[in-house]
């Protein structure tokens, strides 16, 4: 071993450093397991550095060690200073119990003593292979780079805050790392006599790692890129939950919408399959009180029906009674009503069923002998209602003034409410001159107006916030939620009754049998929709959410002029634009949002020019490379001008030589020797500066003496063979 | 004038009367500078003597010629005690083995008892008669021959007898062209009568100690460890290059070196004289001699194979 490791002032500062990065370790661990006594493992520590620096042999640190831990058991666990008898008794008691509780592979039986025990060996091992990194390796960066990652984990997932330890790794690290690489160099360049200069090298390193931290403490921070990635870990082992407020909730059916935003992650778990035609939506219930945050419901309000199996059922949505279709849902999760398409007749089941039909909510709750039932299968009778568009072309403004009086809950508004909502949705339907055209107006605007359908980085309303403000005029992005509440509450600033409804919509189709698609429907497709109440028409469904069809159908029975196709225009391409969308906005939700859903998002809209700019990058570098030997020279003849003309230099110009010329094409054989290489070098090149430089080169290593070679008068010899190499 | 021009100057000198073996003339000086000795294994009439008696010509060295038969004793190499009636005492009457440069024609045709007297001879670089230790004088170097065609009534030297010499040398024949110059020149005179000395004893034993000082590196070291090592691990090898191997190829390459007047070996001196220092010390199995390979071809391999040491080595 040479002398660096024998500077016993060098080697104390090391040890010194090697020290506060422990306590950096052993500090989370105290804090977080709520052990006390921290100052004595800092003292085990201490010792168990002082005598690795000190060269204790083994068998005189190894019993002193144990004594220690022997000691400190004694004093933690009875209170004893010394050995007394009764604490020998105790921990011979404990060895024993433990002892009989590890051969019994008793694992729970055994005492916190013993895992005293364990965690001060632990203590001993990182004492010891850090004492191995540091004296013998030299080399401490690896330790350095674990001890940065445990802080931050730590930092991220625990209680515990590594802030300032942060730092204070950085800087200890830093030094630890610089000092050792200096002692490195120092051995490698065999100048380890003049290590009593180390202070001397060591200066500046000091002065940079300061000046560095310094400037870095005062400079401005940005902010973290991503989200705290906690909610969404411990949202995903299935801890979180919708309306759990503020952060990520996981998307599903939820009854409680009081408080509605905050980001969603996706979650597939299957909530029933269904065997129709054609895709439906399934709607659960409404609400009707928008409270600026969310949706109540209004209490103790409108009447019940009951409905037998077969019976037929007034949802408010007339079938089309010409075609009925039939529908079978199995459902895999199990709620106490049913899910039902629009255009619902009748219900029809195995058991014996009590359908009661709440008509303030719309939902349709299922008691078996007057208690909640949950149907595990629900076969449904249906036909989806179609309007006239003469009819919906008829619905007069003036007609809002007469609707009947059981339909003013559905005008409801909070006091709160901006007034600039109201303006805005007066603006929008400004031009449009029928109840059913600034419906569709309002409808039609979210997609028109730049608006994005997003279910991550959705903020939760502040208390003297408005969800519908918030998302009309603030983030202008976000999921089915805000799309259908803005669309609700403009609605009814303009005095057109709307109500807010949930469900699920279509799912995801995963087969067909002859007229019959099967769709499995999951959590994902819990959706929210608006109906609203066109007068002489009656409630109609509307979908405003950017990327869904849920549009109800319109019977085009309008006796049209020809000449003025523009009409029809103006009807389709809603329906038309939203069945584009479709496809792509369903990729993004069943990839399942996450805190990388922005960048998901990014990368599925431009997966293509991504895909291709990777493609053509990793073509240009993989040509780059493999061409090197062409463009390389001119950069090293330009580095190594650059440079001082040292030995060390020289050497490792040769060197780069040598694989230039490899990469050229003359490959030296592992047994020949630089002599006979360079002389086929020159005769291929018709040159002799290889075996000139070969000739120095040799004696620069085999013969030790480096300063005899004269890299700058070598260096032109040097630049003609490199350059040849790029031919 | 440097070590270099001086032993040019001997071998310009041997090749006046041996033509076209100057790479010969060369190893044999190597062989004399690391205090080794040289076994020269070849038909009879390429030259061998002739090479011997040029050589300690050049350097004014005592010469003697031992002819081994199957009668010699060992008393006929190192000498004898004989008693003289006039003074009633013991007599040491010095063989031939005391002299400067031994030329020990056919080696293998005399008992190994006789054998055995030179090479400890040659290992110790003294005599023992009659529980009196002699030294021979320095400088001491011998040329052992062995005719490799005749072995009908020979003594083939035993492995550990051949790592007593430093280098094998094989002469072969002149080229036509040479061998034409060679008839040329013995129409005249014999040329050996007329070489004079080119350097002292003394400048010869001041080059040895020069040897010395050529510096081995590391990597050096390491490369002719790891030949050794190599010859050692191959499957045609019954028995590989001892250490004792190791040392005379980093002597002789030392020597080398200062012939090429340089004061450092380099991977191309250990290369040239691995084949002169393990062709004799690697013993081959069986299996080598049915495929027709051969210590010379065992050497090339391994030579063609070990990684040549190109750059420093750092932090040891």
């Amino acid at each position: 071993m040479t002398s660096i490791r024998k500077n016993k002032w060098f080697m104390a500062v090391l040890y010194l450093l090697v020290f506060f990065m422990l306590v950096e370790w052993l500090t989370p661990v105290i804090v977080l397991t709520e052990t006390g006594h921290k100052a004595l493992f800092l003292i085990f520590i201490a010792v168990g550095l002082l005598m690795a620096f000190l060269r204790v042999p083994w068998w005189f640190s190894g019993p002193m060690k144990m004594l220690y831990i022997l000691w400190f058991i004694v004093y933690v666990y009875t209170g004893n200073l010394f050995f007394t008898s009764e604490a020998i008794s105790f921990l011979r008691n404990d060895f024993s119990l433990n002892l009989s509780a590890l051969m019994t592979q008793n694992w729970a039986q055994t005492t916190d003593v013993f895992r005293t025990v364990l965690f001060f060996i632990l203590l001993w091992m990182a004492i010891y292979l850090i004492h191995y990194w540091v004296s013998f390796r030299l080399s401490i960066f690896l330790f350095y780079l674990l001890t940065v990652i445990f802080i931050a984990v730590l930092d991220t997932f625990s209680p515990y805050s590594g802030e300032t330890a942060i730092i204070r790794i950085m800087v200890i690290g830093l030094l630890l790392a610089g000092l050792l690489y200096l002692a490195r160099w120092m051995e490698g360049h065999r100048v380890v006599e003049r290590t009593d200069k180390m202070a001397l090298f060591a200066v500046p390193l000091v002065f940079v790692i300061a000046a560095s931290t310094a400037f870095a403490l005062y400079l401005p921070k940005a902010g973290p890129i991503w989200p705290d990635p906690v909610p969404f870990i411990t949202s995903f082992s299935g801890q979180g939950g919708a309306g759990s407020a503020g952060s990520i909730g996981r998307i599903g059916y939820g009854v409680d919408d009081s408080r509605l935003g905050g980001s969603f992650i996706g979650d597939d778990t299957p909530v029933f399959r269904a065997e129709v035609a054609e895709g439906q939506y399934w709607k659960v219930e409404s609400k009707d009180i928008y409270t600026t945050k969310g949706w109540e419901l209004t209490e103790n309000i409108g009447e019940s029906f009951v409905y037998g199996n077969n019976d037929t059922v007034d949802t408010g949505f007339v079938p089309d009674e010409e075609e009925l279709e039939t529908a079978l849902l199995s459902m895999e999760q199990e709620f106490p009503f049913v899910l039902y398409p629009y255009g619902t007749q009748s219900f029809s089941m195995e058991e014996p069923l009590d359908y009661q039909y709440n008509t303030a909510d719309q939902r349709f709750e299922t008691y078996q002998n007057g208690e909640e039932f949950e149907p595990e299968t629900v076969e449904i009778t249906f036909n989806e209602p179609s309007y006239s568009l003469t009819a919906l072309r008829e619905t007069e403004l003036a007609d809002l003034a007469e609707l009947p009086a059981e339909l003013g809950r559905f005008l409801q508004l909070p006091d709160e409410l901006p007034e600039r909502v109201g303006d805005l949705a007066a603006e929008i339907t400004e031009s449009s001159d029928t109840v059913y055209d600034k419906t569709r107006a309002i409808e039609r605007y979210f997609s028109t107006s730049g608006f994005e359908y997003s279910q991550t980085d959705i903020p939760v309303p502040e208390a003297d916030q408005d969800y519908v403000d918030q998302f009309l005029f603030e983030t202008q992005r976000g999921y089915c939620d805000n799309f259908s509440t803005s669309m609700v509450v403009m609605l009814r600033s303009l005095d057109i009754p709307a109500r807010w409804v949930k469900g699920f919509n279509e799912g995801e189709l995963i087969n067909s049998e002859g007229d019959t698609d099967i769709y499995q429907v999951t959590n994902n497709n819990a959706h929210s929709w608006v109906e609203a109440y066109m007068p002489g028409v009656g409630w109609m469904l509307f979908e405003p959410t950017i990327g869904f069809t849920g549009a109800s159908s319109i019977d085009f029975d309008l006796e049209l002029d020809p000449t003025d196709p523009e009409q029809l225009d103006q009807e389709e391409r809603p329906l038309e634009e939203d069945s584009d969308n479709v496809e792509e906005e369903e990729t993004a939700v069943s990839s399942g949002p996450s805190f990388l859903d922005g960048a998901a998002e990014f990368i599925s809209t431009n997966r293509w020019k991504i895909i291709w700019t990777l493609v053509a990058g990793a073509l240009l570098a993989g040509i780059l490379f493999k061409i090197r030997h062409k463009w390389m020279p001119k950069l090293l003849v330009t580095y190594y001008r650059s440079r001082g003309g040292s030995p060390q230099r020289f050497e490792k110009a040769y060197l780069r030589l040598l694989k230039q010329l490899d990469l050229y094409g003359i490959h030296r054989r592992p047994g020949q020797t630089l002599k006979s290489y360079a002389a086929y070098i020159d005769s291929f090149f018709g040159t002799r500066e290889m075996s000139e430089l070969t000739e120095a080169y040799e004696r620069s290593v085999y013969g030790g003496d480096a300063e005899s070679v004269d890299w700058l008068q070598l260096r032109e010899s040097w630049e003609n063979l490199i350059n040849r190499t790029s031919g | 004038m440097n070590a270099k021009e001086r032993l040019e100057q001997v071998i310009d000198n041997i090749e006046k009367v041996i033509i076209g073996k100057r790479n010969i003339a060369e190893l044999s000086i190597v062989a004399m500078l690391s205090h080794g000795h040289v076994l020269l294994e070849d038909v009879p009439g390429v030259g061998k003597t002739m090479l011997v008696r040029a050589l300690a010509k050049s350097v004014g060295a005592d010469f003697k010629r031992i002819q081994f038969t199957p009668d010699l004793l060992p008393s006929d190499v190192v000498g004898v005690s004989i008693y003289n009636p006039k003074d009633m005492e013991f007599h040491f009457r010095p063989g031939p083995i005391m002299g400067n440069i031994i030329l020990a024609d056919e080696i293998n045709r005399t008992s190994p008892k006789t054998q055995s007297s030179l090479l400890e001879a040659m290992e110790e670089a003294s005599v023992t008669i009659d529980g009196v230790t002699m030294q021979i004088p320095k400088p001491f170097f011998v040329m052992a021959t062995q005719n490799p065609i005749e072995y009908e009534g020979t003594y083939p030297l035993p492995e550990a007898q051949l790592d007593r010499f430093l280098l094998k040398i094989k002469m072969g024949y002149p080229t036509p062209k040479e061998e034409m110059e060679v008839l040329n020149r013995a129409q005249s005179a014999a040329p050996i009568e007329e070489l004079t000395s080119v350097i002292s004893l003394n400048e010869l034993l001041e080059l040895q100690e020069q040897v010395k000082t050529i510096k081995v590196d590391e990597t050096i070291r390491s490369y002719i460890v790891d030949l050794s090592r190599q010859t050692r691990q191959d499957s045609y090898v019954y028995l590989g290059v001892s250490p004792r191997g190791s040392i005379a190829l980093m002597k002789a390459s030392q020597a080398y070196a200062l012939l090429k007047g340089r004061d450092y070996v380099t991977p191309d001196d250990v290369q040239y004289l691995a084949k002169f220092v393990f062709g004799h010390r690697i013993m081959l199995r069986s299996e080598a001699r049915y495929d027709g390979i051969t210590a010379e071809e065992i050497t090339e391999r391994i030579l063609a194979k070990t990684r040549v040491p190109v750059q420093r080595l750092v932090g040891q």
